[in-house]
């Protein structure tokens, strides 16, 4: 690679050595692939230097993984071709295995969830009137009001607990209808109704 | 993290790129891609499709209504945003509109991308409070004993509203209703198109 | 905006006859948000999450609401979150951006669309 030209400044700012979980997976693999292919750390990097150059640039650990592919090939533990077989266009260097039509979020929200839901519909219920200083999807409107269940919509990760890295935390998710009275006061109008959809931490009985 | 904005957006975004970029962690060719399958490919002529459908049959419409992604999935409707669509039926009794409050949550994959109006502050805080004013803002009028639904999308799940079929439609074919079902009655702002005859 | 071409391949995207897109920028924005999020960078409700939260800062501020501003902010808040770009590092390229002569022809090696 030495003096090769046509590249960028090098991000010497980039100090993070892992940006992706898998990046630390294969660090981790780098001994064990060795040693199921009977190979050695020479073997490794010559692998690594034979690696194409369209597919040398894609950074770092992606030469990692296509050196260990390599690697297993040569050292007969995988056939020629079976990896990209089994993978299926889940390769690093290449898009995770989702169509042109996934859903930004991958494998989604939805969650599958251990514990019975609290409520159900119909139940009359209260949004909690806790301010919260993190993430939250419960709207300022609508703390601590008084709302009933109109639908049990399944389990999902909860935002609240996810972005402060606390877990995913599958939470019952509820949609509750609100009279608009309830929200605004009487000046609202009589005959209107928000549904908000309240994740079940938000929400308490109403006895 | 600041708060104030000392670069003009085109740099800040030219920044983010070109960092990207020669970090390896972009593919613009990919990036174009999708954009054009998103801006071409989505839009509102796929919730009008399932519209038309329920309008004509109604075993379709009960689906629709209790599985929403279900149902337009036979549709071969699918793609960003609805990992739940719950599709809203609009009656004489019962209006509904939909709103996300908190951002912008819209169902990219039956409706396209959302209008500016829709992401505005204005709409996002009045049509919660004052729904009527607000479809009266768009020309729609709704009736002292109609209920209004406003739908805040608050989480993920998606809402559609199925409008309600105009007068003097019942010779037209399902592909002529789906030219009546314009994208604001699906987000519950206006009605589905009158007919002239 | 009103000297957009409507038509051709100068055309500015559009949804049910109302422009998506009103800049280069804007488009690219959301281009890059989905892309990275199909890549596996972040899931879509982190980012999400960070456009919630800028759209709430920008409705208590004083300057005119900029919805693709937000997002532009949350992309850039979700690719520091993540560790793609440091936060600094993305100073220091605004800054070099920023000091290029007005008119500069667009020699970074990357085409825009």
């Amino acid at each position: 690679m030495g003096g090769m030209e046509g590249f960028g400044p090098v991000p010497v700012d980039d100090d993070v050595t892992f940006h992706e979980p898998w990046e630390r997976q294969a660090q981790g693999l780098a001994i064990p692939v060795q040693v199921a292919a009977r190979s050695n750390l020479d073997a490794f990097r010559h692998a690594i230097e034979r690696v194409p150059p369209a597919q040398y640039l894609e950074g770092y650990f992606h030469r990692w993984a296509r050196a260990f592919e390599t690697v297993l090939v040569e050292g007969g533990v995988l056939a020629a071709g079976e990896l990209d077989e089994r993978l299926t266009g889940q390769t690093p260097s290449t898009a995770p295995a989702r169509t042109t039509k996934a859903v930004p979020g991958g494998s989604g929200a939805k969650r599958p969830g251990d514990t019975p839901a609290r409520f159900e519909v119909g139940d009359q219920v209260r949004t909690t009137a806790a301010r919260t200083s993190g993430h939250t999807r419960l709207p300022g409107y609508a703390r601590d009001r008084a709302g009933v269940v109109a639908a049990v919509s399944g389990t999902w990760v909860l935002p609240d607990t996810n972005a402060h890295g606390e877990g995913e935390q599958p939470t019952w998710l509820y949609s509750v209808r609100f009279p608009a009275r309830e929200l605004w006061g009487s000046g609202a109008g009589e005959a209107d109704v928000v549904y908000l959809d309240c994740f079940e931490t938000y929400l308490e009985p109403v006895t | 993290m600041t708060t104030t904005e000392p670069f003009a957006p085109e740099i800040r975004l030219e920044a983010i790129e070109s960092l990207l970029l020669e970090k390896g962690l972009l593919d613009l060719d990919r990036v174009e891609q999708r954009l054009e399958m998103i801006t071409t490919e989505l839009g509102p002529m796929n919730g009008a499709r399932a519209v038309a459908r329920a309008w004509v049959d109604p075993d379709y419409r009960s689906r629709l209504l209790e599985d929403g992604t279900a149902a337009v999935r036979e549709l071969g409707i699918d793609g960003p945003q609805v990992e739940m669509l719950v599709v809203v039926e609009n009656t004489p009794e019962v209006h509904n509109v939909v709103v996300c409050t908190l951002c912008s949550c819209y169902p990219w994959a039956v409706l396209g991308l959302p209008p500016a109006w829709y992401k505005s502050p204005e709409y996002r805080a009045r049509v919660v409070r004052e729904p009527r004013a607000v479809l009266a803002d768009f020309g729609t009028e709704v009736a002292p004993d109609v209920e209004v639904r406003v739908w805040d999308s608050s989480a993920e799940v998606r809402y559609l509203v199925l409008p309600e079929r105009p007068a003097g439609t019942g010779s037209r074919s399902e592909s002529e209703l789906a030219a009546l079902v314009n994208r604001d009655s699906m987000i519950g702002v206006r009605r589905a198109g009158q007919v002239d005859d | 905006m009103t000297d957009l071409p409507v038509e051709g391949p100068a055309a500015p995207p559009r949804v049910n006859g109302e422009v998506v897109f009103e800049a280069p920028w804007q488009r690219r924005a959301f281009g890059i948000a989905v892309d990275l999020c199909e890549q596996g960078a972040y899931e879509w409700r982190s980012f999400q999450q960070a456009l919630i939260g800028r759209v709430a800062e920008a409705e208590r501020g004083d300057h005119p609401f900029d919805y693709w501003q937000c997002w532009l902010n949350a992309l850039g808040d979700v690719v520091e979150q993540t560790g793609l770009v440091a936060l600094d590092e993305l100073d220091q390229r605004s800054v070099s951006l920023a000091a290029r002569p007005a008119g500069h022809d667009h020699e970074h090696g990357h085409p825009h669309r």
